[in-house]
């Protein structure tokens, strides 16, 4: 039997067909039933401009508390930060199933008492409410949803590219657009975008979690084609040059390009200039969290809020007004979003759908290993 | 005479103290982790006692320089960056800093402000300023375009298409990086140019020098002290850079090695790494650094003489 690689701390790394219930340990239990929220202040760590300010005005309004937002602007900052025990938090939120073993095995978290949280039954996609990475959502409980696609100014970019048999050749194809170019500055992202337009071509199911280091390193050499090719920016600001036209074709989150729709747009560009294309299946998608800092003085006021952002308003406001990224809500869908003409058509395949969790991947955390063949073919890329 | 000295000892104490604890303490930190190790969660361990020291990052790091591997590639296009920017730093400020100095008269105050009226603004408001102003429609833009700099630069292939200034050009770099330090290599070139006794010019025109040959023969050599000062100013923060080239380019062909360091200490997991990397950079200024101080005191005893 092959020995399957572990993650840190020798823990298990969650795959979909390897779903892992991390345990409920004497020393680590949720809060009892039945109690009432605690004064606040609710103390929050979060991506930096990643909750609606008005809906966060909304809850210390509902609960009369205060809460205070600290924020960290990559994934790793934030375990670095959480981990070094400088920084306690009663809730986290924005990491994502690339963190959550070494949120585990840096025993960050305490664990979730579902009494609490009956919205997250009642509102949340059924493919979320019990996820691979975390059965009986013991510790995580997902907060937004997107995928990795194309955005495009299809006022700007004449080719079909949603029509494309491998749309990803666009970039590969893309000597018109030098310079105005974007590829996601996130190694996981970027390298598993070449990984997709190869398996594509070949007509097999990509392992984009691979700790194969040809495979890792095949991708480097395809993304570092790029450069001669189109000199792209490597960036994570599409929601602003896409719609400023500074770049007229990017690797985007999905989230980002509605959020381009929704704020960004100069005066007099209307908002179907935009498209996105991201795949139905082998490609990637994404969630991020809520969780609950294990050092939390305030546990039920912080599942309180968890459960408040569930809710089906609150979650719709957060995401039109302010952040773009979907919240993983059944009642929220394109089709809402169409008939109230917050998006165009153009749009539609940038709100993910539950049935794409299926069939598209999520990249996961890897072993130690694993993760720096990733980190050294994007260094290599980086580099130049 | 030995009490004052003594004074002056205790004064310099708090300051010396600061900079042993805060440069040192720092700088051994950055050893202790570059060979150090990391744990099973990608944590750096660092060897506090050089004993135990683990050279395998750092030689890793130098067999990839060595056989011109892409740190390599990314030193060599850092160095040239700096290179360029330090030498168009000369050749726009030495003539700022001599007009200051020699004939400025009573505007010498007004211009020395100017010079120091942008440094009020924060260095990336400055830099997300010229965002703006070079994007295709940007005033930048327009005036580049209208003084024939523009066309100049596309027919000797600095820049790939009219008004593309942000779509990763390296030139726009090392434009940028000339634009946010030069205030501080021409301020001590100032100060070099303004303490030159003006009767030793005086003599070498009497002597029978011409105008051009005082300046070659007295002037720029009396200068040089300060020259080098205003280039070990602005080399030493440019070579650190990283925000220069993601905020006016992002392309990985303007990448510096700040952007490696970058990568790998505030977005990835191989800190330790990234730590092999500064203590190979700081090695390289230190080297660059002595080189200033050894080249001074010798200038000095000169003088002396």
């Amino acid at each position: 039997m092959v020995q399957k690689p572990t993650g840190p701390g020798g823990l298990p790394l969650p795959r979909t067909d390897n779903s892992v219930t991390w345990a409920i340990t004497d020393e680590n239990k949720p809060v009892k039933d039945g109690g009432s929220p605690e004064p606040g202040p609710l103390r929050v760590f979060n991506y930096a401009d990643y909750i609606d300010p008005a809906t966060l005005k909304k809850f210390q309004k509902e609960f009369s508390t205060k809460v205070e937002v600290a924020t960290y602007n990559s994934a790793d900052e934030a375990i670095a930060k959480l981990s070094s025990g400088a920084v306690d938090f009663d809730l986290i939120m924005g990491l994502s199933g690339s963190n959550i073993v070494d949120l585990i095995a840096h025993r960050l978290l305490a664990p979730l008492n579902h009494s609490y949280l009956p919205n997250l039954e009642k509102n949340v996609w059924a493919e979320l409410a019990d996820p691979f990475y975390d059965r009986g959502s013991h510790y995580t409980v997902p907060y937004v949803v997107w995928m990795d696609g194309i955005g495009w100014r299809n006022d700007k970019v004449k080719e079909d590219i949603a029509g494309m048999d491998v749309p990803w050749d666009i970039f590969w194809q893309a000597q018109a657009y030098r310079g105005k170019v974007g590829i996601l500055d996130d190694r996981r992202d970027a390298l598993s975008m070449p990984m997709q337009r190869d398996a594509m071509h070949k007509g097999v199911r990509p392992d984009l979690n691979t700790e194969d280091e040809d495979v890792v390193n095949k991708a480097q050499a395809d993304l570092s084609e790029l450069s001669g090719i189109c000199n792209p920016k490597v960036a994570i600001t599409d929601y602003q040059t896409l719609p400023e036209g500074k770049t007229v074709l990017h690797h985007s989150w999905s989230g980002d390009v509605l959020a381009a729709a929704f704020y960004y747009l100069p005066e007099g560009t209307p908002p179907d200039v935009l498209s996105f294309w991201g795949p139905d299946e082998n490609g990637v998608v994404q969630n991020d969290f809520f969780c609950i800092g294990k050092g939390t003085k305030r546990p039920v006021l912080a599942h309180s809020f968890i459960n408040f952002m569930l809710d089906e308003k609150n979650a719709y406001d957060n995401f039109v007004n302010f952040n773009g990224y979907v919240p993983p809500q059944k009642g929220i869908d394109a089709d809402v979003l169409l008939k109230q003409d917050l998006i165009p058509k153009t749009l539609e395949s940038a709100v993910v759908r539950p049935d794409q969790f299926a069939s598209n991947q999520e990249l996961l955390q890897l072993s130690v290993t694993g993760q720096r063949f990733w980190d050294d073919a994007w260094s290599k890329f980086k580099a130049g | 005479m030995s009490g004052s000295r003594w004074t002056w000892r205790l004064v310099a104490l708090p300051g010396v103290a600061w900079l042993s604890v805060f440069f040192l303490v720092a700088f051994y930190t950055v050893l202790a982790v570059a060979f150090g190790n990391q744990d099973t969660l990608s944590q750096p361990v660092p060897h506090w006692n050089p004993l135990d020291w683990n050279v395998g990052y750092v030689s890793e790091m130098l067999d990839n320089f060595w056989h011109g591997g892409p740190f390599w590639t990314v030193s060599l296009r850092t160095i040239q960056f700096v290179a360029l920017a330090v030498l168009l730093s000369l050749l726009i400020g030495y003539p700022v800093a001599y007009f200051t100095a020699m004939h400025a008269g009573r505007w010498k105050g007004a211009i020395l402000l100017a010079l120091i009226l942008p440094l009020w603004i924060n260095y990336l408001m400055r830099m997300l300023a010229w965002i703006n102003l070079l994007a295709p429609d940007g005033v930048g833009s327009d005036v580049l375009h209208s003084v024939g700099i523009e066309d100049l630069f596309l027919s000797i292939g600095l820049l790939d298409e009219p008004g593309g200034w942000l779509n990763g050009q390296p030139v726009t770099v090392i434009l940028a990086l000339l634009y946010g330090y030069i205030p501080f290599f021409i301020l001590p070139l100032f100060v070099a140019i303004d303490r030159i006794d003006r009767r030793q010019i005086d003599a070498a025109r009497d002597l029978g020098a011409s105008p051009a040959s005082a300046f070659f023969r007295v002037t720029l050599p009396l200068s040089w002290a300060g020259i080098l000062a205003g280039a070990v100013l602005i080399a030493l923060p440019m070579f650190g850079d990283y925000y220069t080239a993601d905020l006016v380019s992002a392309s990985t062909q303007t990448n510096m090695i700040g952007n490696q360091i970058d990568e790998f200490m505030r977005q990835g997991s191989e800190k330790v790494t990234g730590a092999a990397l500064t203590l190979l950079l700081s090695t390289f200024l230190l080297a660059l650094m002595f080189y200033y101080l050894r080249t001074t005191r010798r200038a000095g005893t000169a003088a002396e003489v």
